[in-house]
């Protein structure tokens, strides 16, 4: 990357100056001290909003993100951007859901004169919005997210603030395919701990059985199957309470605990 | 599935696949397969994860306790409400 893009500013209207880097820095912070998505997203949602304000417009920010068999989560940087993200969700049906699906931004300049998405509008009109401009993020891991912008005025965005928007918008999609991975692993791990931990205590209570019953591995695992769904237990503590019962151990640390 | 009669088709046509229970669960459970082999492997299944998803789509049976336990894992994951 060349020096000239590195320290290109973005010049606002209301004389604030803040540079490209900045903005990166402040979402590496983000992406280290965050701990889940829906923390992270409200802090970026909260840094677009702010970055894009200018006296006399005030923008709220909201980014929503569909995840593959995951609920859809929605972060916003005031109730008022969350509540009509989540409506929308609700109707199926609005600026966002559209740029999402045609993956191209979607911007109203006056919600008045829009005749898309009807109960959307009425809505978005009932709160105060003038007009909406939708950007999708392009991610790389298995999700898709799109960030909305609401102003409470009419013909709030000039072309120049529509590019600012969109160049934010593609640098957070890069912090949040980040911590999309990060929280995707995380999650793989946490799974894989627990089912070891489970595995433990299974393992050794198949052994009490087959030393009592004399029987094989899987004779004592058929046990150890039938027990719990006749008498509706989960498998593990069925397993537990054998073992507590042959040792009187009920908790037993496993090496995979850190 | 065209049942003719002729010999060799010895599938009865109202007994239900057990694959295809296991996999209308899986469904609705909202799933993915590494999370399902994560927790059958957790509590003592021995198949891998691909063996697993090709029992799901029913290209491949499973020893009887591997049904048992992979059964046992959806029905402990859909109880959890996860």
């Amino acid at each position: 990357m060349s020096e000239e893009i590195d320290t290109q500013a973005f010049q606002y209207r209301g004389g604030r100056t803040e540079s490209r880097e900045d903005f990166i820095l402040q979402l590496q912070d983000l992406i280290l001290d965050s701990s889940d998505i829906h923390d992270f997203l409200t802090d970026m949602a909260t840094i677009i909003a702010s970055r894009l304000s200018h006296s006399g417009n005030q923008i709220s920010c909201g980014i929503t993100v569909i995840r593959h068999k995951r609920p859809t989560t929605v972060a916003a940087s005031d109730s008022r951007a969350g509540s009509l993200d989540e409506l929308q969700n609700s109707f199926g049906d609005g600026p966002c859901l559209t740029a999402l699906r045609r993956e191209t931004e979607v911007y109203v300049p006056d919600l008045e004169m829009e005749h898309r998405w009807r109960k959307y509008t009425v809505a978005a009109h009932a709160a105060n919005v003038g007009s909406v401009l939708a950007v999708p993020m392009r991610l790389q891991a298995s999700a898709q997210a799109v960030a909305i912008l609401y102003s409470p005025t009419k013909q709030a965005l000039s072309s120049h603030d529509i590019d600012a928007a969109e160049s934010l918008t593609t640098m957070a999609a890069k912090a949040l395919d980040l911590a999309l991975n990060i929280a995707q692993l995380r999650a793989a791990r946490d799974d894989l701990a627990a089912a070891l931990k489970s595995r433990t205590v299974i393992d050794t209570a198949i052994g009490a059985i087959m030393a009592q019953n004399r029987c094989s591995r899987d004779a004592a695992f058929q046990i150890l199957v039938k027990t719990s769904s006749h008498r509706n237990i989960k498998l593990r503590e069925v397993a537990a309470s054998i073992v507590s019962s042959v040792s009187g151990e009920r908790e037993f640390p496993t090496t995979y605990d850190e | 599935m065209i049942i003719d009669g002729a010999p060799g088709n010895q599938q009865p046509a109202f007994e239900p696949d057990p694959r295809r229970l296991a996999a209308a669960q899986f469904q609705r459970a909202n799933l993915t397969v590494p999370e399902l082999w994560t927790y059958y492997c957790g509590i003592g299944g021995s198949a891998d994860e691909l063996v697993l998803d090709a029992y799901l789509n029913e290209m491949m049976e499973l020893p009887p306790l591997q049904v048992d336990l992979l059964h046992t894992a959806i029905k402990e994951i859909t109880a959890d409400g996860t």
